[in-house]
């Protein structure tokens, strides 16, 4: 067998998206610098040593029991074993966009459920925001003590021809999937403690205490030592999972509706020893049914009483309600007006080129490449509603014709962006598979943390350039490399791995973890 | 004409078994504009609560009050005192192609919307714009409220809270929630922004000082032409001294005066009673 074998064909000229950037190979130049150990470590694999590892990673998942449901069946997710690998400088530069872009949303938002100068001033129609099927009316006035309404965000971007950073949308209101790239992360150094041990990666295992300190940051100011509470939709949600992880490495309760009541404005927990009052309320669950007073008035999922508990003060809900309005892919195209109006900047990451079915000009463009472009509806997730132009058949470019005419304004389309590939294991090789990335972002009112790396996301079927998971894809570790200079918070780094993964079970410890660490810190400050 | 009045707007539930925990919040205070002024307001429930007040997204107060102890019946009392004067004539009166234009159309979309209780309908569409002919916006509203008083028999209830203006249309009976949303459907076919006005209308126009008169919840609606003006579609009448308002909205659904949330037995509505009385 030849020592190449695994890789071989990997750039075929012929694959499907030939001009997508393959991150791990230039065209002209061979491996790139970033992937240069990685692939030094993976070429000499047999095919068989790949599938041996693969089986391995793959009962690691199902003993850490990470499964995500994929219409309604539960199956594991499946993790690849090519981690995706960003350099310090991409990272860096990555980094700034999306602290950039948190903080223009913020002011956004802050401006929105306010008093819409930005509308007052003719920067943006005051139909586009009326108009939202998010911009909720009952969040108007509603002002959080320390003015932070994306508590978590997460900016899914992609990489373009050229391998430049592009933002697909941003997700403000419920973000998932950071509990992937701990596990992942988890996983991949307990299956292959051999490639950490030649990179420098940076950690991801502390996301719970950046979370914990932005939750506790946010809380009303009377609140001493706020009680900070995760509220989750219950087992049958699709990222309970990621609710129990994250209530867990935080050291707080993991609620539902039921455990949780308002009296005169203040949230109350139910416990074994009375009521508890609650400060903070990181709630997994989506406006409509949070607090049927305001919302659906059926829904059980959420609180009676809530959102005036928010209203006055006294509680703070986070993601702030309403953020839906700042994730909305219409106003997404706004974005460089929102940047230069309460930031004075121009985007550090650009946006996908989108066009706006909303406006009579762009709209008759899109009807006319209809077959060329990617059109999607403004308020979807989950890849649900796409339609590939080039993949449709004429039957359903003509239903979705009708579709965005009937309602111009739910609708945006894009060119098809080729993703950027990475190597992915396929059978017994490592085929190029399209790839984008969720980078989350948490604000504790001071900074926007962004924690190294995110979520990757790979689409499994050959030439598909659909990511999600509810849609069948996959993920990858993804690998941020620390600066050459720093010797900071480096993955494995220390005396030994066995050390590490101390240090790493210890942050699953709710108990005595993370909770420790923000109380610490805050007597320093 | 100036007129000083007193409302004492009584409502609430009544409940097949206790009740342990309600959230509500009340819509009753009356508004402050060049036509009305709000002297005095106060908000009291039995059982007795302790109320949150805030302003709405559409201007309107709002009380907000749970109650957590046993009880059967929730009564709200919502008292105030306002001075009113009759509505002035509107004084610009806009062209059709000025309502048509890019400014008007993002500044009041929200009261060109289809909702609910105001659907599209292709027919008052057409009865819409039958009427808009010859006529200028200002006189189309004054057209359109004619024809929803015509169309409509005052009913007492034969429609629900949730009836739109179609079902209004169709049972062809209605309450002032119904001549509003109706009015309103017509008026937004024909692009011209319409909002729905909650408020309260003192029956007796002749009323001594002093006089006490069974008053009623009302509704009614405000057109822009050029700027914001209402007309009362039930009475086919200007708006006027008896008329005092509480709240502007899309719909019903923007400004209702009474809602919330329970846990226990089936709710009945008690009688609801308006008292007016004309102070000065």
């Amino acid at each position: 067998m030849s020592p190449r074998q695994l890789f071989d064909g990997y750039l075929d000229p012929r694959r499907p998206h030939a001009g997508a950037y393959d991150e791990m190979f230039d065209p002209v130049d061979g491996v790139r610098t970033a992937y240069k150990r990685l692939h030094d470590s993976l070429e000499p694999l047999q095919p068989a040593d790949l599938t041996t590892r693969a089986e391995a990673l793959d009962r690691a998942l199902v003993d850490q029991g990470i499964t995500f449901s994929l219409s309604g069946e539960e199956r594991p997710f499946p993790l690849d074993l090519v981690p995706r690998v960003i350099t310090a400088a991409e990272w860096s530069r990555l980094e700034r966009g999306v602290v950039q872009r948190v903080r223009a949303l913020e002011a956004f938002l802050a401006d929105i459920y306010g008093d819409q100068q930005i509308v007052e001033d003719g920067v943006l129609p005051r139909r586009l925001i009326t108009s939202c099927e998010h911009f909720h009316r009952q969040a108007a006035g509603i002002a959080p003590p320390n003015g932070v309404r994306i508590h978590v965000a997460g900016i899914d971007v992609v990489r373009d021809e050229q391998g430049d950073f592009r933002v697909l949308e941003d997700n403000l209101r419920s973000p998932s999937g950071v509990s992937y790239v701990m596990e992942n992360r988890r996983t991949m150094a307990r299956v292959f403690p051999d490639l950490f041990a030649k990179h420098r990666v940076r950690a991801v295992g502390d996301y719970a205490v950046h979370l914990l300190r932005a939750l506790r940051a946010a809380a009303p100011a009377s609140a001493t030592d706020p009680n900070v509470v995760v509220l989750t939709p219950g087992v049958y949600n699709s990222a309970y999972f990621e609710h129990s992880l994250l209530a867990r490495q935080m050291g707080v309760e993991l609620v539902e509706g039921r455990d949780l009541f308002a009296r005169n404005n203040v949230i109350y927990l139910r416990t074994t020893e009375g009521e508890q009052r609650v400060d903070v309320i990181y709630r997994r669950i989506d406006d409509e049914f949070l607090d049927p007073v305001h919302f659906l008035p059926d829904s059980a999922l959420g609180v009676a009483g809530m959102v005036n508990a928010a209203r006055s003060g006294n509680v703070v809900i986070a993601n702030a309600i309403g953020n839906g309005v700042g994730d909305d892919k219409l106003i997404y195209t706004y974005l460089p007006e929102i940047l230069k109006y309460y930031l004075g900047e121009t985007p550090l990451l650009p946006n996908v080129d989108t066009y706006r079915c909303w406006l009579p000009a762009e709209q008759t463009e899109v009807l006319d490449r209809l077959d060329e472009l990617v059109t999607k509806p403004v308020e979807g997730s989950g890849g649900y509603g796409i339609v590939f132009g080039p993949d449709a058949s004429p039957k359903e470019l003509q239903a979705q014709r009708r579709r965005i005419k009937a309602n111009p304004r739910g609708w945006i389309a894009q060119p098809v962006v080729q993703l950027s590939t990475v190597p992915t294991k396929v059978g017994e090789r490592l085929q190029p598979r399209h790839v984008d990335l969720r980078p989350f972002a948490v604000n504790d009112g001071d900074d926007v943390f962004v924690l190294p790396g995110g979520l990757t996301r790979v689409a499994i079927p050959e030439g598909s350039l659909i990511v999600n998971s509810s849609q069948g894809g996959g993920s990858k570790d993804t690998w941020v490399l620390a600066p050459r200079a720093s010797d900071e918070d480096a993955e494995l780094r220390g005396p030994g791995l066995g050390t590490a993964t101390v240090k790493q079970d210890g942050a699953s410890t709710p108990e005595r973890g993370p909770e420790l660490n923000v109380a610490q810190q805050q007597q320093q400050q | 004409m100036n007129w000083r009045l007193r409302v004492v707007h009584t409502t609430g539930y009544r409940y097949a078994t206790a009740v342990t925990q309600s959230y509500n919040e009340a819509r009753l205070t009356p508004r402050h504009d060049d036509r009305q002024n709000l002297m005095v307001a106060r908000l009291e429930t039995v059982p007795a609560t302790r109320a949150y007040k805030y302003t709405d997204y559409w201007g309107t107060e709002v009380n907000s009050f749970d109650l957590h102890t046993p009880h059967t019946e929730l009564k709200v009392i919502a008292a105030s005192v306002v001075e009113t004067t009759d509505q002035t004539a509107p004084s610009v009166d806009a062209t059709w192609s000025q309502l048509k234009s890019p400014e008007v159309l993002d500044a009041y979309a929200e009261y060109l919307e289809w909702t609910s209780y105001v659907p599209k309908h292709r027919e008052l569409a057409a009865i819409a714009r039958s009427l808009r002919k010859g006529r200028t916006p200002q006189e189309t509203v004054l057209a359109v409220s004619e024809r929803v008083h015509d169309m409509l028999t005052y009913q007492r209830g034969t429609t629900g809270v949730h009836s739109s203006a179609v079902d209004a249309w169709q049972a062809g009976e209605g309450v002032c929630q119904d001549y509003a949303h109706l009015t309103l459907a017509m008026l937004r076919a024909v692009d011209v922004p319409a909002r729905y006005v909650s408020g309260y209308l003192h029956t007796k126009p002749d009323a001594a000082v002093g006089e006490t008169v069974v008053g009623e919840s009302h509704a009614w609606v405000e057109a822009w032409t050029g700027e914001w003006w209402g007309f009362d579609p039930t009475n086919d009448i200007p708006i006027g001294h008896r008329h005092v308002w509480v709240a502007t909205g899309r719909d019903y659904g923007d400004v209702s005066p009474l809602k919330g949330i329970y846990s226990g037995g089936a709710a009945t509505a008690i009688e609801v009673t308006v008292d007016m009385t004309r102070l000065a």
